[in-house]
């Protein structure tokens, strides 16, 4: 046997050790590999809202090559040290130090270009299955198989050095007191935590200010909170799971009718030990969850976001047509027949808006008559406004605008045409979307609107004034594919910041929703897989854990049955140490983020009023079913283990 | 009057190599009797003490243990026979690590339900009669080992059990704590009644018990009294396993009592 065979067969003989540690990274790999895929295929070359997607696959790449980096560093060196007794034996035996780390070198690399290698297979079986759902949501023809060496070189580069990284850090891992110590091993101590009450009730205090300032979170505070919020709920959950868990133990075991009753006395002091054991654990597992449940979550909130969309978005096409438009009646024509030709019932509003300066605010008003605009509410199903000579209404632009132009009065004069309002009321619908209309919108009655001939300051006669066409169509989502060619100059100038010789403005408000809505999806999908990544991960060190300690499980196991344990009474204590391993982390990670989304929903309140709850409640809900799910696989391989003797 | 009764017990072990560990072994032992088992590696005395203690299955014959066979248990009965009628003191302690002293000698009792009154009353007369009142809130491993097996023999015993088995309990001691802890079993079997099976390789553990009985090769050997001058017993003793042709590694260097 050679040197690396050696490092060869310590690797596949123990396989069964690492299994959920080559789980995770081949995970980690092959989400990589897929992300790589999506990032070089020859279609996103081009602009638009695929560069959303590349850009997303790209940041979520970067977060789970630190992740990774992470994880694998916590994982050899929580492998090393379980394998302290073997090293022991090994430098017994004669072997130098240096010949150990070169061992441990060949083993990581062995591990690392397993991973990698599996990872890039499953990646690339499993890319045909990716690319149909990333299709879907994308709205694309087609996202066709593609083969390039691009992909592979990056997750084959990317892993490699991570491995090597790695390798070469958890060589120094290796402790190399005496012989005798590396032979006792390491984990030989069953001591319960040393714990203080008073870190243990600060742990606790930090975690309650913590939860109470993101409830009580406001508008104004919100900013500052986020920078508070989060160390406090970090550094009371470390000291929960080090002191506030033991101190509470330690006052159940005080109370002997409850500890010395059956099975809990060994399932208790059990669970001090096993908690004690693996305190640090629980608490990255917890923030791990915790950051992959916000994740998702608050990326699961977006696609909430839509449902917001129609109400400040009412109308189906806005076509605005301003002074020297010459492809006006062409492009309205057009967006007529176009509707047509796909069958879609439409009703066409045009509205002639006047631009004037407001003597109360010094600002220019776009100012809209009002028989045309209560036609356009009239064809919406909503109800028609009424003005009095001298009276005016706002037009909000927002839910958010409605609310604080109800509460607003003024009494102003259009400078220009010297006519005198009185705006006391707000049409209590919003009609436009914010960006299509000046925010100071108001409405006159035909004869005052008649009167205003004078253009706004600085423009000839009647250039200031525009058209604005507003086409209600009830089935609003499937008008994307209408005016293509009118929409097209637009987008282009917005990316040039070029809008020499376009005189108008066109808004498919159908197109902008389908966009939104996918890149939503896309964001989700994207975030899912790291979210997946990460949770697998946690879930590896539950299972290492489980699976480092089995030798002395097993032994004990074994006196239980001799002491006449019942088969019942064993699985109770298995369940009773199993349970809060898999849902303690669990548990807190829950409430953190259930405590992140009250915030979230104040930060959200400002963007649209919507609620994130049932989002939350479906993705939660999932990522739990499927923590039960892992609990059930790993306590059956568990049982079994124990029962192998 | 006979509490265990082993009659005519065979056990076979199957598997690439068929081996028969035991070969109709018979014989008895009264109630309060300190019985060791003596025999050389391999000789199935372990093989012998799992069978009496219903961990491993019978291949042929009966045990019976207050007239009750065990192997006819099914498997709910069985652990609560075992955890009733049977107590056990291991070579290495199998103590449990995360309970302290206090706990594991009252945990055969608290997989009963037994009021929480009764157990504190077994401990203190235990804990009186073990000398264990100094360390009761302490973990095993901050106790030496004498302190460890005189535990784990209080735990065999705080449940009263009908029957004790030992394996091996003086492997893991010093000469002078071993002598502390056989008095402690000879004490108790003669003096309380209690009915002990130890299993040993050194012959001056044996010399403390009423009749020592010699296996090989799973079969029986021979079997001797004691008297009343221990020093004679051990020769005695001795003089059977130069018989038996043990290989030099089982007799114990001469540790004169």
């Amino acid at each position: 046997m050679t040197f690396r065979q050696l490092a060869f067969r310590n690797v596949f003989r123990n396989l069964r050790s690492y299994a959920a540690f080559l789980l995770a990274s081949v995970f980690s790999v092959m989400v990589f590999f897929i992300y790589s895929m999506f990032i070089f295929h020859p279609l996103f070359e081009e602009e638009g809202f695929r560069v959303l997607a590349v850009r997303g696959m790209f940041i979520a790449e970067i977060v789970l090559y630190i992740f990774t980096l992470f994880f694998l560093f916590y994982s050899l060196s929580a492998f090393l040290q379980a394998r302290t007794k073997e090293f022991g034996v090994l430098m017994h035996l004669g072997m130098s130090k240096k010949q150990l780390n070169k061992l441990v070198f060949f083993e990581t690399m062995i591990l690392g270009g397993l991973s990698t290698a599996a990872g890039i297979v499953f990646g690339f079986a499993f890319t045909k299955f990716f690319f149909m759902i990333g299709r879907e949501i994308m709205q694309l023809e087609q996202l066709p198989l593609y083969f390039s060496w691009k992909p592979f070189v990056l997750t084959i580069g990317a892993f490699a050095s991570l491995f090597i990284i790695i390798s070469i850090i958890s060589v120094s891992f290796i402790r190399t007191k005496r012989v005798v110590d590396l032979l006792v091993g390491f984990w030989k101590t069953e001591e319960e935590a040393a714990y203080s009450p008073a870190l243990s009730a600060f742990g606790l205090v930090l975690l309650g200010v913590a939860y109470f300032l993101a409830a009580t979170v406001s508008d104004r505070t919100v900013y500052i909170m986020v920078f508070i919020v989060p160390p406090l709920a970090t550094i009371g959950t470390y000291l929960f799971f080090t002191h506030s868990i033991h101190t509470f133990l330690q006052l159940y075991k005080k109370r002997r009718s409850i500890y010395w009753h059956k099975t809990r006395l060994v399932s208790l002091a059990e669970a001090a030990v096993k908690l004690k054991d693996s305190a640090q654990m629980f608490f990255i597992v917890t923030i791990v969850s915790t950051v992959a449940f916000l994740t998702v979550g608050t990326l699961a909130s977006f696609t909430s976001y839509t449902a917001e969309f129609r109400q400040s978005n009412p109308l189906g096409l806005i076509y605005v047509s301003f002074e020297g438009n010459t492809l006006e009646q062409q492009q309205v024509n057009q967006l007529k027949r176009e509707l047509e030709q796909q069958q879609l019932a439409y009703t066409l509003v045009p509205l002639e808006v006047k631009r004037q300066t407001s003597s109360a605010s010094g600002n220019d008003v776009d100012i809209m008559s009002l028989s045309e605009f209560n036609r356009l509410a009239m064809a919406l199903g909503y109800e028609a406004a009424d003005l009095q000579d001298g009276e005016a209404m706002f037009v909000p632009f927002s839910q958010e605008s409605l609310r604080e132009l109800q509460k607003s009065y003024a009494e102003t004069e259009l400078l220009e045409s010297g006519v005198e309002l009185k705006i006391d009321r707000t049409y209590p619908q919003v009609l436009f979307p914010a960006h299509t209309l000046n925010a100071n919108t108001i409405i006159l009655n035909n004869e005052d609107f008649s009167e205003i001939d004078e253009p706004l300051m600085g423009y000839p006669q009647d250039a200031s004034d525009f058209r604005y066409y507003a086409f209600h169509v009830p089935k609003w989502t499937e008008t994307v594919s209408i005016g293509e060619n009118v929409r097209f100059p637009i987008s282009e100038a917005m990316v040039s910041g070029n809008f020499a010789g376009i005189n108008y403005y066109f808004e498919n408000p159908g197109y902008e929703y389908r966009w939104f809505k996918s890149s939503f999806a896309l964001l989700l999908f994207i975030g899912l897989m790291v979210a997946a990544v990460f949770l697998l991960a946690a879930g590896s060190f539950i299972y290492f854990k489980l699976y480092t300690g089995l030798d002395r499980d097993r032994r004990q196991y074994q006196l239980m049955v001799r002491l006449g344990m019942t088969e019942r009474e064993l699985g109770k204590i298995v369940n009773r140490q199993l349970v809060p391993l898999f849902f303690l982390p669990w548990a807190l990670a829950l409430i953190h983020s259930a405590f992140a989304f009250i915030s979230l929903q104040v930060v959200w309140d400002e963007f649209a009023e919507l609620s994130i709850l049932s989002e939350m409640a479906i993705v939660l809900g999932g990522f739990t079913l499927m923590q039960i799910l892992y609990f059930f696989l790993i306590r059956w391989r568990y049982v079994a283990h124990l029962k192998a003797s | 009057m006979t509490v265990v009764k082993i009659d005519e017990v065979t056990k076979v072990y199957e598997g690439k190599v068929t081996h028969r560990a035991l070969n109709q072994l018979s014989f008895e032992v009264e109630k309060g009797e300190f019985l060791a088992v003596m025999g050389p590696s391999g000789s199935g005395k372990t093989t012998l003490l799992n069978l009496i203690s219903t961990i491993d299955s019978l291949t042929s014959g009966r045990v019976l243990i207050n007239g009750i066979n065990p192997h006819s248990l099914d498997k709910d009965e069985l652990p609560l026979f075992r955890r009733r009628q049977l107590g056990f003191v291991f070579q290495d302690f199998n103590l449990l690590q995360m309970l302290t002293v206090e706990e594991n000698l009252v945990l055969p009792l608290t997989l009963d339900g037994m009021p929480i009154k009764e157990m504190e009353k077994r401990v203190q007369e235990l804990a009186g009669r073990l000398h264990l009142q100094p360390f009761l809130h302490k973990k095993p491993n901050e106790i030496s080992g004498g302190e460890a097996q005189r535990t784990a023999i209080g735990r065999a015993l705080i449940h009263r059990p009908t029957l004790i088995l030992a394996d091996e309990p003086t492997g893991n001691l010093d000469s002078k704590t071993s002598k502390d802890v056989l008095e402690l079993l000879s004490g108790l079997s003669r003096e309380e009644g209690t009915t002990i099976i130890m299993v040993t390789h050194d012959p001056i553990a044996a010399s403390y018990c009423d009749r020592v009985l010699f296996i090989k090769d799973g079969e029986f050997f021979n079997e001797i009294y004691g008297d009343d001058r221990r020093q004679t017993f051990y020769q005695k003793i001795l003089n059977v396993l130069s018989l038996l042709g043990g290989s030099v590694n089982d007799l114990s260097p001469t540790r004169l009592p």
